[in-house]
């Protein structure tokens, strides 16, 4: 008896954690297809007929498609950069021993702890001083940066686990290094991969303070710096309004909804950052 | 000799797979923390050095005007940190424990609890900004549909409502974090400890109590160090809500955001002080770094094997 | 080194080989991190196949949506990019535009931002070598660390004739502090007062116009005891609080006299005649709406547009706003009350701002085509009769009986702006303690006499007529 009744005490803290964290979110669904004036009236309404211009007037204002572009662009490029120098980095750093390589995962760890958002300044005039500022390339290369570190912290800590015979076995075989990297060890540390791409993507696309700082053309802004913008410019206009946060933050719900083990996994990797 | 051409392979290789990375770290995170090091022993004209200004930046910011600034600035992210980790922790802990006994279902639970953690600030900010609207928001309708007048909670737009309002949007986007390291924690908890005990008589609360808080010890450790690094580092949510001059009337300022507007100008200034902005940017660093550090170590020390 | 090692724990001399560090901070993650490893690895292959048909899909979407993107307008002609802080004039601007292209054939984007990080995100830009190719400025120490840094294009009359007409007191909004060349084409003269609503006047049975203080707190208790709101402003728009003391404050203080005054050194912030228009803000407060401190600058606005509210103290321009709410609402305007019988009153009233070319600009010849564009006759008595600008050109007609009114008031009673027009240009800023200190005043965390003092020390930080004064 005792017992199933603490299994619904749990239940019930479970079931009403489920309502505070999907009302809302229902609430911006719904309200993002209401008409603005109806919204007004009363805000607590089912939207029975869905107003779907809502979603046609953001559109066709133009600006969304470019943010959306622009975002998968900086993402896209920092996650490549990312990916490509951890496995690098990660495999050395794992599965080699040689003179020096304690002060370079000491350099790594510092890197951690720097949090690109103090060092803002210096990083803005540095990047103009680069001719970098308004560019996507210097975005994508501060992410990289700032990524970088707990990527390569992970991935060697994947290197590391797989056997050392492996190795051996391969090179027996004739394999150059470069091809045990690739045929042997990548594809058996995926799973490291799938957590590195969540874990440094995510952020990314979040964030909008970077791109406030460093973006100032409006063809080249984000979908969240962006966001911050829409907001100033369409003030009351409720309907539309709810119709652009949907728009943003749909894409990562879809993701979520398909692939949800991989974001917790991913997501709580960078406990290290945060 | 296979040895030594398989060593020399290597050791090309080495360097030719760390030195893209470690070359990216170093141009735009390494060099820039230090060159903010170095901007504020130096007076600025906007975005153009001066002269060495020795401490005098450091001086400014600790008197007047940025000195009362500063310090609330400060007392708010103290505030916020205390705040985020009673409610946060304990939030996470509840919710990882309920998971834990919950065999069935628990993936669903578990998904749905994560879910917020993926959204993006912006997205979190604004959403609640308009829930929290005093004058046709959702939630003032339905506290004065329940017959309670809802007239004078303006959430959000008052001094004294609008921190607590912030941590808590922060705890409903956040707590699923800590309660998948607490799950983490718990999981990974001997189960022979947890037989023993119970065999022995032990109740479910003094299972807890007795043996699994004790080795969720370094679930707290990360949880507490993120959420000291989080609570002083805190910008996003404030400048979503408040703005750049946290407002409303300061209430919600933080360290980071006096931060900004020194960098950048702020609302009623367009001038900035870069030097003193940096001075800032140099203290926070410290506060965060030492904090953190001496906070994991004394976290840790309490820790016991399992 | 050994502090580096305390720092992170790391114990470099331990293990060489695989990861032997063992950081305080990353221990238990780490920890954490190899308890999953194992299973990790061992993956189930559901997820990497979901993984790889998602990913294909993202390609497939992409393959289609990117060349969509792309085939949106792209910008082929010129287009010129405008800055404003003005979301709400988006619309008025963008028909102006339209006009402007079917003469030109010139594009015109106008992109507003949100007045309160207008100034960050401008300076940003402008710093970083991009910012618009035109952009609205403010005015006096709020564009002159902009100017002075060599963002703007010098305006000389040759390339604008429009400047010849101006007044040197309005072309002097937009000159530089440092080096004093006309940055800006002013395109507003701003004025403050208070703005009424005769009709909820009437039904409250106030007969006259209050002309001094005591008969104007009269009548807003007369409004009040007839079930209105007595005054629309909030106090949680902060420089709203400064532009209210800006209209009922030179009364008190004496305004140009003193203007002069302080600006020369020969009287201080803490004067009591200054503390004491400090203080008329105060005597208003009690009179805002309940929450005052919950409302931001359109809902207080749309308290007196929507006939709630009786009275609106602020500038010319709230009027469009107004109108854009409320089409019909009978709107008066009358100069701050004189602080007592037969005190002089005045009408505070400054250059707004002006409109501003980027030093850097690709399209100068354009950018200078859409700037004598602006400061055309047509563009002004757009301005004037839409967003109810008072026009810097004084053959500017004006329409709406308010802004007749102020008009007509300037040249009897005008005063600069105290805190905007002299001491804006350098930091901290008489605003910027001005305005949280009267959110603090409203809130009782502060007086008018301590407010008075911290705006002393503020100028006096930087100000060198009046550095050592208090």
């Amino acid at each position: 008896m005792k017992f199933f009744m603490t299994k619904n005490i749990f239940r019930s803290i479970l079931i009403i954690n489920v309502l505070t964290v999907l009302l809302p979110i229902f609430f911006l669904f719904n309200s993002a297809l209401r008409e603005t004036n109806d919204f007004a009236r009363n805000p607590l309404v089912l939207a029975r007929h869905p107003y779907w211009q809502n979603f046609t007037d953001v559109w066709a204002d133009g600006s969304f498609a470019i943010y959306l572009k622009n975002s998968i662009i900086v993402t896209g490029g920092s996650l490549l950069l990312i990916l490509i120098f951890s496995i690098g980095a990660g495999f050395v750093l794992g599965r080699y021993t040689f003179k020096g390589q304690n002060l370079i995962i000491g350099f790594i760890l510092t890197g951690m702890l720097i949090p690109a958002k103090l060092a803002i300044l210096p990083l803005f005039i540095q990047l103009k001083w680069m001719h970098l500022l308004n560019s996507h390339i210097g975005l994508i290369l501060v992410y990289t940066a700032g990524a970088l570190p707990a990527a390569i912290f992970i991935m060697s800590g994947f290197f590391r686990a797989l056997p050392l015979d492996l190795d051996n076995a391969a090179r027996i075989d004739g394999a150059s290094e470069g091809q045990l990297l690739r045929k042997v060890l990548v594809p058996l540390v995926k799973p490291g991969l799938a957590i590195i791409a969540i874990y440094s993507a995510i952020p990314i696309w979040n964030d909008f303070f970077l791109p406030l700082v460093f973006l100032q053309d409006p063809s080249k802004k984000t979908i969240m710096q962006g966001l911050t913008a829409f907001f100033g410019e369409y003030q009351s206009q409720w309907g539309a309004l709810f119709a652009g946060l949907t728009m943003a933050a749909l894409p990562l719900i879809v993701l979520y909804l398909l692939l949800s083990e991989q974001f917790i996994k991913g997501l709580t990797a960078g406990a290290v950052k945060g | 000799m296979l040895q030594s051409g398989l060593k020399r392979q290597q050791q090309k290789f080495t360097w030719l797979l760390l030195t893209p990375g470690i070359l990216v770290i170093v141009i735009f995170t390494s060099l820039p923390a230090f060159t903010t090091l170095s901007y504020s022993f130096f007076h600025w004209t906007g975005f153009v050095r001066g002269d060495w200004a020795g401490i005098e930046n450091f001086q400014r910011l600790f008197t007047f005007p940025f000195r009362a600034q500063f310090l609330s600035a400060l007392r708010h992210n103290t505030l916020v940190f205390i705040g985020i980790f009673i409610i946060q922790t304990s939030g996470g802990i509840l919710l990882a424990y309920s998971l834990y006994q919950l065999r069935r279902g628990q993936r669903f639970f578990r998904t749905v609890a994560f879910f917020p953690v993926i959204f993006s600030l912006v997205i979190v900010g604004y959403m609640w900004q308009s829930l929290l609207n005093p004058f046709n928001g959702p939630i003032n309708v339905i506290i004065s549909k329940l017959g309670i007048d809802s007239g004078g909670l303006l959430w959000l737009g008052e001094t004294k409502t609008a921190l607590p309002t912030m941590v808590f949007i922060n705890l409903w986007r956040w707590v699923g974090f800590p309660t998948i390291i607490f799950l983490a924690g718990l999981n990974a908890i001997n189960a022979e400890y947890l037989e023993a005990a119970r065999i022995d008589g032990a109740s479910d609360f003094q299972i807890f109590r007795k043996i699994m808080f004790p080795l969720l010890a370094p679930s707290m450790t990360i949880v507490s160090v993120l959420t000291f690094i989080g609570a002083f580092e805190w910008f996003d949510l404030p400048f979503i809500l408040g703005g750049s001059n946290g407002n409303p009337e300061g209430a919600a300022d933080t360290l980071a955001l006096m931060f900004y507007r020194l960098s950048f100008g702020s609302a009623d200034s367009i001038a900035n002080e870069v030097g003193v902005g940096s001075a800032l940017g140099v203290v926070i660093f410290v506060i965060v770094g030492v904090g953190a550090t001496l906070g994991a170590k004394m976290l840790r020390s309490r820790e016991v094997e399992s | 080194m050994r502090g580096f090692r305390y720092l992170f724990g790391l114990d470099l001399g331990e293990k060489r080989g695989y990861f032997s560090p063992k950081p305080v901070i990353f221990e238990a993650f780490f920890h954490q991190i190899t308890l999953t490893l194992e299973e990790e690895i061992r993956e189930d292959r559901i997820a990497s196949h979901r993984l790889r048909g998602l990913l294909a899909a993202a390609i497939a979407v992409s393959a289609i949506a990117v060349p969509a993107i792309s085939a949106l307008p792209a910008n082929a002609a010129t287009e010129l990019t405008f800055w404003s802080w003005r979301p709400e004039d988006k619309v008025f601007y963008e028909k102006e535009a339209a006009i402007f292209k079917e003469k030109t054939g010139i594009s015109v984007k106008f992109t507003p931002y949100v007045a309160t990080e207008y100034n960050a995100l401008l300076a940003t830009a402008l710093t970083a070598g991009s910012g618009p190719d035109v952009m609205q400025i403010r005015a006096y120490g709020g564009m002159s660390a902009l100017s002075d840094a060599g963002n703007f294009l010098a305006l000389t009359s040759k390339d604008v004739p429009a400047l010849k007409s101006m007044a040197p007191g309005t072309l002097q909004g937009t000159q530089g502090y440092a080096n004093k060349s006309v940055f800006g084409l002013p395109y507003a003269t701003s004025v403050l007062g208070v703005m009424y609503n005769p009709d909820l006047l009437k039904k409250a049975g106030v007969k006259a116009l209050p002309q001094t203080w005591a008969s104007f707190i009269s009548a807003l208790k007369m409004v009040k005891a007839a079930g209105y709101l007595p005054l629309g402003n909030g106090t949680g728009y902060a420089p709203g609080l400064e532009q209210l003391w800006g209209a009922v404050g030179p009364t008190f203080y004496g305004g140009t006299s003193f203007f002069n005054d302080v600006v020369a050194g020969k009287r201080s912030f803490t004067d009591k005649n200054f503390v004491a228009s400090l203080q008329a803000v105060k005597d208003l407060m009690a009179y805002m709406p309940e929450g005052a401190a919950a409302l931001d600058y359109n809902t207080a606005r749309g308290l007196f547009a929507n006939e709630k509210a009786a009275f609106y103290i602020g500038g010319n321009y709230e009027i469009s706003y107004f109108r854009t709410l409320n089409p019909s609402l009978n709107v008066g305007w009358m100069p701050g009350p004189s602080a007592a019988t037969g005190a002089k009153k005045y009408v505070t009233n400054w250059t707004d701002g002006g409109f501003a070319i980027n030093a850097k600009t690709t399209h100068k010849a354009e950018a200078l085509k859409f700037l004598n564009f602006l400061a055309s006759k047509d563009f002004a008595q757009a301005a004037a009769d839409e967003l109810g600008w008072i026009s810097t050109a004084k053959y500017i007609k004006a329409t709406d009986p308010a802004v007749i009114s102020m008009i007509r008031a300037i040249p009897s009673s005008g005063t600069p702006f105290l805190t905007l027009v002299g001491f804006r240009y350098g930091t901290p800023t008489s605003s910027a303690t001005m305005q949280p200190g009267f959110q603090k005043v409203a809130s009782g965390a502060s007086t008018p006499e301590s407010l008075a003092k911290d705006i002393q020390a503020a100028i006096a930080s930087w100000y060198a007529p009046q550095k050592g004064k208090a």
